[in-house]
């Protein structure tokens, strides 16, 4: 019952299916890494989990610690532990990031139970300091104005603050330079536990030079084609995506 | 499983404004409005021949201009001004303190959820039920200061060397028809002078209360600040909803002289049905400050337009405004800056969210004539519309002259974007707590120069306005 | 302010505008009846509109001078000796795809399109003419967008005594690469121009137009009142010029009117340097989705000029875009008047529209008034406007000074870099550097008048 279990799900966008059939389990505790050339819809099944009203389900099931989820909605899906860090997190104005998260976990308390003030800042300051990141930040508006990399430390502090069951990382390495990568790397690692399973969705091998996961699945035409050991992901990058191709073609 | 969200909870709610207590007028002047009222008026008040007299002449001008249809709403037309009764009264002497203040009154402020410790602020306040000060007390800490903070009545009678002097000068009867209305009919409101270097520390408050069918509130304010000195006013309503329209005409005229400021904060709250036409304008001097913090909640229509005439030097004026306009609502709002002496510099901050088929309209005026030099005015308007039929319009006028003056006006309209709130979703906000967030955002930046309570009281009244808006 | 119109309600229309009206009427009388007729109603309606008023939102601010109309003749008539000397100084643009020269509303020079154009159907004749030919379309096209702005009597004279202009259509699918151009001359002293132009761009069609208005003595006093209507079909393409240089004593009157089809691009340019009073107006009306309309204006004001300009940006089709840039310079004791509107109809959710007003004040006795506004009916838009008024930023001046060029030089570098933002649109090389000259020589001439 300790999994995400995605059974096969398909998904349609604006009229096109992307999702086919798409299947895979995560235990707590393990990181599962997804690579896939663009457009195979690694995004779509991040969206699709998280409950995006653009993203029709047209078949299969999500199972949350074996509770389906697809009728829930985004906020629902998320109280219930599932976390998405987006790829592009939007920004908004006027409210910052201390507010924004204190309002994440007051929605998580039953009616009539108020956070309380000074442990949540204490909690919030303690994992600023696990994931090396400046007090000064959570004054700010909640991305308005971040660089790439302050984004996505942004995203690190929420799945700290929020200790989702589930958490599905999209593409959070795109865009980031080195040093970037590996303060939000640090940030996985650090956050890695037995309670918790980790979705990692990426198009390049250098990831995970720095979180090292349990399992890489290679997606390929809106399904998994190829599962393996964490070695898989440095086949691929010595074969390059061509080889999934032609991988996927000949099992087709 | 529920699929619902949950609610988010409000320490308020709307239907706390919407009660009303027996009424008990112990003076009515009727409905409707003549010499006659005039007349009446003045002799329940016992005022002076020359109020007599400055009233009579303010009634022939205001029946001799025409409704501002030509730029405003239509909507004025349906006010009918023979049925409103324009003065009403229990006919209690203001109080000193609050044991002395009358129950039913106190039971008024418990159920508008002002809370406890604020009631100790109302040590030092003019509350208005109906329209003679039900309510009055000067802090004793402010009247040691020289500080008189009065009734307009009290004002004109027992201060005339002091109040004549501005009286109906920084905004003359004939500024509009509205001030005219106010001119011939005004009573309640405050009156304060604060002498020359004296900082009154505590903000000094009103709540104004419209609690009798067709009944017209016409307060009068009047504050000078003398040379150097500083105060801080605020003023707050709430009203009970009632089936036919009120009116409300308010005039508010600030004097900061050489060097003095002061900082004016209004809550406005009236019920769905309100006319809030109201006119302010401040006069500032040599390096006189004169804020304007003015927040539009409720009413059917509002016309309020807070101005700053920049008399001296070096003078600065500043409006900074909030408007929500839901159903039914159309909040008309804006700012004017007259600038009259070199290097003054004005600063209009407007921000308006329309809900539903609600209307916010700014309209602004900065007026920087060709002898002046140095003058500068900032002038931002931001629209947020949240529903498809939500409606926000713009009109400012800008004219300016002279030399080294500089103008820079924006404006924006957007709504909330639906990746915003799938963001905030996912990280377990409901669709409205989502809403709300970003409404507050939107407005964050204005309300952190607003002093805690009313920035409180305002985030409440945001998302109660909010409710039922998605979804 | 002897010369402010003390404006009658309505009805008392001078005798003398009366008589000429006869006069012109009687001039056409060889025109169709329809359009004749067409010209008598216009009068009835100029006669029983009223004169605006200052207390007109859409007057506000306005002087309202010079508009004593029985001071203009209104059957004024070039002596043909001048017209060769008119028709050499209409060169603005060398290389065009069709040209005609009007002095005092008669045509005095056309050159036609090329046989090829011709045979693609293309259209490109004096009004008068067309009158015979493409009936059809002036019945549809021609005064078919209602002015908006405050210029509805106006428009009704203009109907009334109109007698030049161009029609110009291109049909489905030809685009045409030279530029059209028509100059409008106001020779007569005293006298009167009414100056159309009716541009149908039929689907995918693209074209260049361009209307210069240029006066043979630029101290003489006339008056004029000119028209143009473009009508963009689906995802046709049209840039339309106007160079506005009347005399300095002129009143001056020109209403712009955009129509968008769906997908459509218009790009309006407009630069005004002549008149005592000018009062432009420009109404883009977006009914096509997805279209898009740029309206660019540059006025250059001095002495006691007064350069009115009205604006509208209306939205009635989803996911068009439009964006306007206004900057006017004003020196001396002139005046500039910017009233824009964005107005965004309930159906025109994903809107983006923009509007900027710029003035720059050169002297303290110079007056820009800004009135730049929003109405907005639908959620999904983005729409801003902004609007500045100051001086030449005296930082960037010193910085040329710093680098030792003279003060006039550093001024004039600074103003004309703000003219560039405007002018940097013109894509017509030769007509871009004949625009700069043009302002040059007026600000030379301001220069040496002082």
């Amino acid at each position: 019952m300790n999994t995400l279990d995605i059974r096969n799900l398909s998904v349609r966008v604006a009229g096109n299916e992307i999702l086919k059939n798409f299947s895979l389990t995560i235990p707590k505790g393990e990181v599962h890494a997804i690579m896939g050339p663009n457009g195979t819809g690694k995004s779509t099944l991040a969206k699709a989990l998280a409950g995006h009203e653009d993203y029709e389900i047209t078949g299969g099931d999500v199972l949350l610690d074996g509770t389906s989820i697809l009728e829930l909605e985004p906020d629902e899906r998320s109280r219930s532990g599932l976390f998405m860090a987006f790829q592009y997190p939007s920004e908004i104005p006027g409210v910052s990031i201390a507010n924004f998260i204190r309002a994440a976990l007051q929605a998580r308390l039953a009616e009539g139970e108020e956070l309380e003030a000074t442990k949540y800042y204490k909690r919030l300051y303690e994992k600023m300091d696990l994931l090396s990141i400046d007090r000064k930040f959570t004054a700010r508006s909640v991305n308005e104005g971040f660089s790439g990399g302050e984004k996505k430390r942004c995203e690190i502090l929420q799945l700290a603050m929020l200790e989702p069951k589930y958490a599905i990382l999209d593409e959070t390495d795109s865009g980031l330079d080195i040093d970037a990568l590996k303060v939000v790397a640090h940030g996985v690692n650090t956050l890695r536990s037995q309670n918790m399973g980790v979705l990692l969705i990426t198009h390049y091998q250098r990831l995970l030079n720095y979180i090292v996961p349990d399992r890489v699945h290679v997606m390929y035409d809106g399904r998994i084609v190829k599962s393996g050991p964490k070695e898989l992901a440095l086949e691929l990058e010595a074969n390059g995506y061509e080889w999934v191709r032609d991988h996927a073609t000949a099992t087709a | 499983m529920s699929t619902t969200a949950p609610t988010p909870s409000f320490d308020l709610n709307r239907d706390i404004g919407d009660f009303s207590y027996p009424e008990s007028h112990k003076f009515d002047a009727g409905a409707g409005l003549s010499e006659r009222t005039i007349d009446y008026i003045c002799d329940v008040k016992g005022e002076d021949d020359w109020i007599r007299a400055f009233r009579k002449k303010a009634l022939q001008v205001f029946l001799s201009k025409p409704l501002p249809t030509h730029w405003a709403s239509r909507d004025l037309e349906t006010i009918n001004f023979d049925k409103i009764r324009y003065y009403l009264s229990s006919g209690q002497q203001p109080k000193r303190t609050w044991n002395e203040v009358p129950d039913d009154i106190k039971q008024t402020f418990e159920r508008l959820g002002i809370p406890e410790n604020e009631r100790k602020f109302l040590a030092g306040v003019e509350a208005q039920f109906d329209s003679e000060a039900a309510y009055s007390n000067i802090k004793e800490a402010v009247g040691k200061q020289g500080v008189i903070f009065v009734g307009s009545t009290e004002g004109l009678m027992k201060h005339p060397e002091i109040f004549r002097k501005f009286f109906g000068k920084v905004i003359p009867t004939g500024d509009n028809k509205f001030s005219a209305l106010n001119s011939a009919v005004f009573s309640g409101g405050s009156f304060i002078y604060v002498p020359p270097g004296v900082k009154v520390k505590h903000p000094l408050q009103a709540y104004f209360r419209i609690n009798a069918e067709n009944f017209g509130q016409f307060e009068r304010t009047l504050i000078i600040a003398d040379e150097g000195s500083e105060v801080t006013y605020m003023e707050g309503c709430t009203a009970p909803k009632f089936g036919t329209a009120t009116l409300h005409s308010a005039v508010v005229e600030l004097v900061a002289l050489k060097g003095a400021k002061i900082e004016y904060i209004t809550v406005q709250n009236w019920s769905a049905n309100v006319f809030n036409l109201v006119t302010k304008r401040a006069m500032a001097e040599e390096e006189a400050v004169v804020k304007w913090i003015d927040c539009n909640i409720g009413s059917r229509l509002t016309m309020k337009y807070p101005g700053v005439v920049l008399k001296g030097r070096k003078a600065r004026g500043e409006v900074l405004s909030i408007a929500l306009a839901n159903d039914g609502q159309h909040q008309d709002t804006g700012a004017k800056m007259i600038h009259a002496a070199d290097e003054t510099t004005s600063n209009i901050i407007s921000k308006s969210i329309s809900i539903g088929q609600g209307r916010s309209s700014y309209r602004g005026m900065v007026h920087i004539p060709k002898h002046l030099s140095g003058c500068k005015n900032n002038t931002e308007c931001d629209a947020l519309l949240i529903n498809t039929n939500s409606r926000t319009d713009t009109y400012p006028a800008i004219t300016v002259r002279g030399n080294r003056n500089s103008v820079q006006h924006e404006a924006s309209v957007s709504k909330v974007s639906a990746d915003q709130i799938f963001y905030m979703q996912q990280r377990g906000l409901s669709e409205a707590e989502a809403m709300s967030l970003s409404v507050n955002g939107f407005v964050n930046d204005l309300t952190r120069q607003f002093p805690m309570e009313y920035s409180v009281e305002l985030k409440r009244l945001i998302d109660l306005e909010m409710e039922g808006s998605v979804g | 302010m002897s010369s402010t119109l003390q404006a009658p309600a309505t009805g008392a229309t001078p005798a003398s505008l009366e008589a000429a009206f006869a006069r012109h009427l009687e001039e056409c009388r060889q025109l169709p009846d329809w359009w004749l007729e067409m010209k008598r109603s216009a009068f009835e309606r100029y006669r029983s509109l009223p004169m605006p008023s200052r207390k007109d939102q859409s007057w506000r601010f306005s002087r309202l001078r010079g508009l004593e109309l029985d001071r203009f003749d209104f059957n004024s008539t070039t002596p043909a000796a001048d017209h060769a000397g008119l028709i050499a100084r209409s060169n603005l643009v060398s290389r065009t795809a069709g040209s005609m020269v009007f002095s005092d509303d008669r045509l005095i020079h056309n050159q036609p399109v090329a046989a090829e154009l011709a045979a693609q159907g293309v259209v490109w004749e004096p009004i008068a003419d067309a009158l015979q030919q493409h009936r059809e379309l002036l019945q549809e096209y021609f005064m078919a967008q209602d002015p908006r702005l405050g210029s509805e009597k106006f428009a009704a004279l203009h109907t009334a005594f109109v007698n030049a202009g161009c029609l110009l259509y291109i049909p489905k699918g030809v685009e045409v690469e030279l530029p059209f151009i028509a100059y409008h001359w106001a020779s007569v002293a005293g006298g009167t121009v009414l100056p159309h132009t009716l541009v149908i761009a039929e689907e995918s069609a693209r074209l260049t137009l361009v209307d210069a208005f240029f006066a043979a003595d630029r101290s003489a006093p006339h008056f004029a009142c000119g028209f143009n209507h473009i009508f963009a079909g689906d995802n046709a393409e049209v840039q339309y010029y106007s160079l506005q240089d009347w005399s300095r004593r002129a009143v001056g009157f020109q209403i712009n009117s955009l129509v968008t089809g769906r997908d459509a691009r218009i790009k309006s340019l407009g630069i005004n340097t002549g008149c005592s009073h000018f009062r432009g107006e420009h109404q883009s009306l977006l009914q096509g989705a997805g279209s898009h309309v740029d309206m660019f204006s540059l006025s250059v004001a001095s002495g006691e000029q007064e350069m009115d300009q009205r604006t509208l940006q209306r939205h009635l089709a989803p996911n068009a875009t439009s964006d306007l840039l206004f900057k006017n310079a004003l020196s001396d004791a002139s005046r500039t008047i910017f009233s824009g509107l964005i107005e965004v109809a309930e159906a025109a959710q994903q809107t983006d529209a923009y509007q900027t007003n710029r003035n720059l004040l050169l002297s303290p006795e110079a007056e820009a008034n800004s009135l730049p506004g929003l109405e907005i009916h639908a959620n999904d838009v983005k729409c801003s406007h902004g609007a500045t008024t100051g001086q030449i930023d005296e930082s960037e001046m010193f910085y040329m000074l710093s680098r030792g060029i003279p003060l006039n030089k550093a001024r004039e570098l600074l103003v004309f870099g703000f003219f560039e933002e405007v002018i940097g649109n013109i894509d017509e090389d030769e007509m871009a550097d004949n625009v700069r000259a043009l302002i040059e020589r007026k600000f030379h001439e301001d220069a040496s008048a002082q």
